[in-house]
């Protein structure tokens, strides 16, 4: 306790001195607490935006092999390729159906790496339900009626297998998992989703549109036959039990908003979900999905994961690939995680500043002082009791230089934080652009454990962006404890000096000095 | 050892280098100090004296010699010298070597401060001392740096007294002040001695002080010899 006293007491009878000190520390200590301060935003809210963007990735056929089929096919003549559809036999028919797909087993197969934490598979076909009509198609047959082209009647549009009682048929393992219902765009207003077990059980439940289960007289446990792909004579229907009814929020809103008397088009509509095993005997492609859709633990893995693949996918002549929305985070991060590295280059400097300024001020404060060293030693002084006592005096001007320096901080820091955080930062990609794939699935939200860990196959609609990035300096505890943390470590640097001094000091050398 | 004998000094040397060379301060020095007794060592500058000061007050360690101090070799390696200094030892300096922010009654109080003296006991002591000394009143709160040199000396002896040491040792005491106060200050110092036991060791260049002494020694290129302390 007297240390204590007599080091304050120095502290403040050599006021003039150290408030020099603490006014030069202050500033640097000032500028160091915000960088630390814009580094341990920018580092919350890069670990917030791991969170939801770059952790997700899907299996799918890569787009060079699809060039090069496409290449391919361009090659032919239609003659040529009408011959070759003639003459296929049932094993090249089924090759030829599925050379678009990924074998469930390769989607099988990654989801078993270690930082995989959630996987989906999913498949969409076109099926046709010859009892019921596509209302969305039906009037793009009308247009085109209308428009006094030929008339294809009952058939789809030239060149199509598409008709007016074709449907898409969207499957997952999950339905509650699919993103049109996560995100809120379509929701379930009737019965219930499919599960797990009926992926698992192949049962043959499916859930429609309101608007079309109003149209046609549809209710929830209703049965609708729906046709299997190349498939003709008895057998070649499967009876779908509809378990739910959803509508279309987002087409209703369009709606609302507009204010709008014409009649409700429903574009996003006339899909039907049922679990993946029920459109995989639909689209007569057993063991196949369009994709498989993974979230991992962290984007920070995505190099493990890429090499996992490239094992798991060996001898596919590069057929698959792992597309993941890793662009998407750079393109929200990078701003955030350059003004984090500008802001720790600025913290070492204003840090390298702060041990300057101590180091020389105890330099100047001890060596103006050294006959008072060599008194307290000559009239009985231990080391320890003078070191202590400018330990008392250095801690003080730390002490008060950060504690000003923690509140100025609070008042600049968001100020430099939007000093530092790039200006021409923008992130309006989004993971449908950057993937390539269909987006209709998604959002965590399954019950299952198995197979079904827990998430699905996402894909966010390619209108909604991410927000642009935005650091938010808030006053947070862990940067009181960094503050401490600096304070305890200026001081013991600036300790240095006097106790080197203190030490060495002899003071029959200093009192003889006169 | 006689029995009033407090100091007692014998062959002691020292020895400094510089880049000249070897400089001898202290040249086989033997003396004793007796308790009640002022002992005035005197000598030109460069002699060795406050040299031979410093040893005897621990603050140098000797080449050679034996120092023994109530009884005690304080060049044992045992010793523990800083509590030595504080207990048995008061400095009394030239240049009076107070710390300039504090206050009189500060400087006094801060050796039985280093000693673990409750502060009542240290502000009563250090009041009285300051009394005796005649630096009382508003002087005791007042900054060293604001009251005369006269007065600051006897902070300082009031200081060398705060933890009733049983030796005063004295480098060059009025060496800093004007006549008329140096003399106040000896009269002290001899009051010291003769009034309350303390022996005290004075070295000083000015011969005059040797008439005050009780007994005086004569320092000459680091060599001692005793002289008489009468004209």
């Amino acid at each position: 306790m007297r240390t204590l006293h007599r080091g304050f007491r120095s502290f403040r009878r050599n006021y003039v001195r150290n408030l020099i000190v603490v006014i030069l520390l202050f500033i640097c200590l000032t500028f160091s607490m915000s960088m630390l301060a814009v580094k341990l935003a920018a580092d919350s809210q890069v670990e917030t935006i791991k969170q939801k963007v770059g952790n997700f990735g899907q299996i799918q056929v890569s787009s060079a092999y699809r060039l090069k089929q496409f290449e391919a096919e361009r090659q032919q003549t239609a003659a040529e390729r009408a011959a070759a559809a003639r003459s296929l036999t049932t094993a090249q028919e089924f090759a030829n159906r599925v050379q678009n797909l990924v074998p469930e087993k390769l989607a099988n197969q990654f989801s078993t790496d270690q930082y995989v934490q959630t996987y989906d598979k999913a498949l969409e076909a076109n099926v046709t339900v010859p009892k019921l009509t596509n209302t969305n198609m039906q009037q793009l047959f009308q247009l085109r009626e209308n428009r006094g082209t030929e008339s294809f009647g009952n058939a789809g549009p030239p060149g199509s297998s598409m008709n007016q009682n074709s449907f898409s048929f969207a499957g997952n393992t999950n339905g509650s998992s699919a993103s049109d219902f996560t995100t809120g765009a379509k929701k379930l207003t009737k019965g219930k989703f499919f599960t797990y077990q009926d992926y698992k059980d192949s049962n043959p439940v499916v859930i429609i549109e309101k608007n079309l289960a109003a149209d046609n007289d549809l209710d929830v446990g209703d049965t609708i036959e729906a046709q299997v792909s190349g498939s003709t004579g008895s057998g070649s229907t499967i009876g779908l039990k509809v378990i739910g009814i959803y509508e279309t929020v987002e087409a209703q809103q369009q709606s609302q908003s507009s204010g709008s008397s014409t009649p409700n088009v429903n574009p996003a509509g006339n899909v039907f979900y049922a679990p993946l095993t029920v459109v995989q005997k639909l689209n007569a492609t057993p063991g196949y999905v369009e994709l498989g859709a993974y979230y991992f633990d962290s984007v920070d893995n995505t190099a493990a994961l890429k090499a996992a693949f490239k094992t798991d996918a060996k001898g596919t002549g590069g057929k698959y690939e792992l597309a993941t929305d890793i662009s998407d985070y750079q393109a929200i991060a990078d701003p955030l995680i350059k003004a984090r590295n500008t802001s720790v280059i600025g913290l070492a400097g204003a840090l390298g500043a702060c041990v300057l300024i101590i180091l020389l001020a105890m330099i100047i404060i001890v060596s103006g002082r050294t006959r008072e060293l060599g008194v307290l030693k000559a009239i009985g002084s231990t080391d320890r009791q003078v070191i202590g006592q400018f330990a008392v005096e250095i801690l003080c001007i730390c002490l008060v230089a950060i504690i000003l320096a923690m509140g100025v901080t609070a008042i600049i820091g968001q100020s430099m934080g939007n000093w530092l955080l790039p200006k021409a930062q923008t992130a309006t990609t989004s993971q449908q652009q950057n993937q390539g794939g269909p987006g209709f699935f998604g959002g965590p939200g399954g019950n299952n454990t198995s197979l079904y860990k827990e998430g699905s196959r996402f894909t966010r609609n390619t209108a909604q962006s991410e927000p642009a990035a935005k650091l938010n300096v808030v006053y947070r505890g862990s940067l009181f404890l960094y503050g401490i943390l600096i304070l305890i470590g200026v001081s013991f640097i600036g300790m240095a000096i006097p106790v080197f001094w203190i030490i060495r000091l002899r003071p029959a050398r200093v009192l003889s000095m006169e | 050892m006689e029995a009033s004998t407090i100091l007692e000094v014998e062959g002691l040397s020292k020895k400094y280098e510089t880049k000249a060379g070897s400089v001898t301060a202290i040249d086989d020095v033997s003396f004793t100090a007796q308790k009640g007794q002022v002992t005035a060592v005197v000598g030109p500058s460069g002699s060795g004296k406050t040299t031979l000061l410093y040893v005897v007050g621990s603050l140098e360690r000797p080449d050679e010699g034996k120092i023994e101090v109530v009884g005690q070799d304080i060049l044992d390696q045992e010793v523990d010298l800083v509590k030595y200094r504080r207990e048995n030892i008061g400095f009394v300096f030239q240049f009076f070597n107070l710390i300039p922010t504090l206050t009189a009654i500060e400087n006094v109080m801060l050796p039985m401060d280093l000693a673990g003296v409750p502060p009542d006991e240290q502000h009563a002591r250090a009041t009285e001392l300051l009394e005796q000394m005649g630096v009382g009143g508003r002087l005791l709160k007042s900054r060293t740096n604001k009251i005369s040199g006269g007065e600051n000396q006897r902070v300082a002896i009031a200081r060398a007294l705060a933890n009733d040491p049983d030796v005063i040792l004295a480098d060059e005491p009025t060496g800093n002040l004007d006549t008329a106060t140096g003399q106040t200050v000896i009269a002290i110092l001899s009051e010291l001695a003769h009034a309350e036991g303390k022996c005290v060791l004075m070295v000083t260049h000015d011969e005059s002080i040797r008439r005050v002494s009780d007994r005086a020694f004569h320092m000459s290129d680091g060599r001692l010899s005793e002289i008489s302390n009468h004209d």
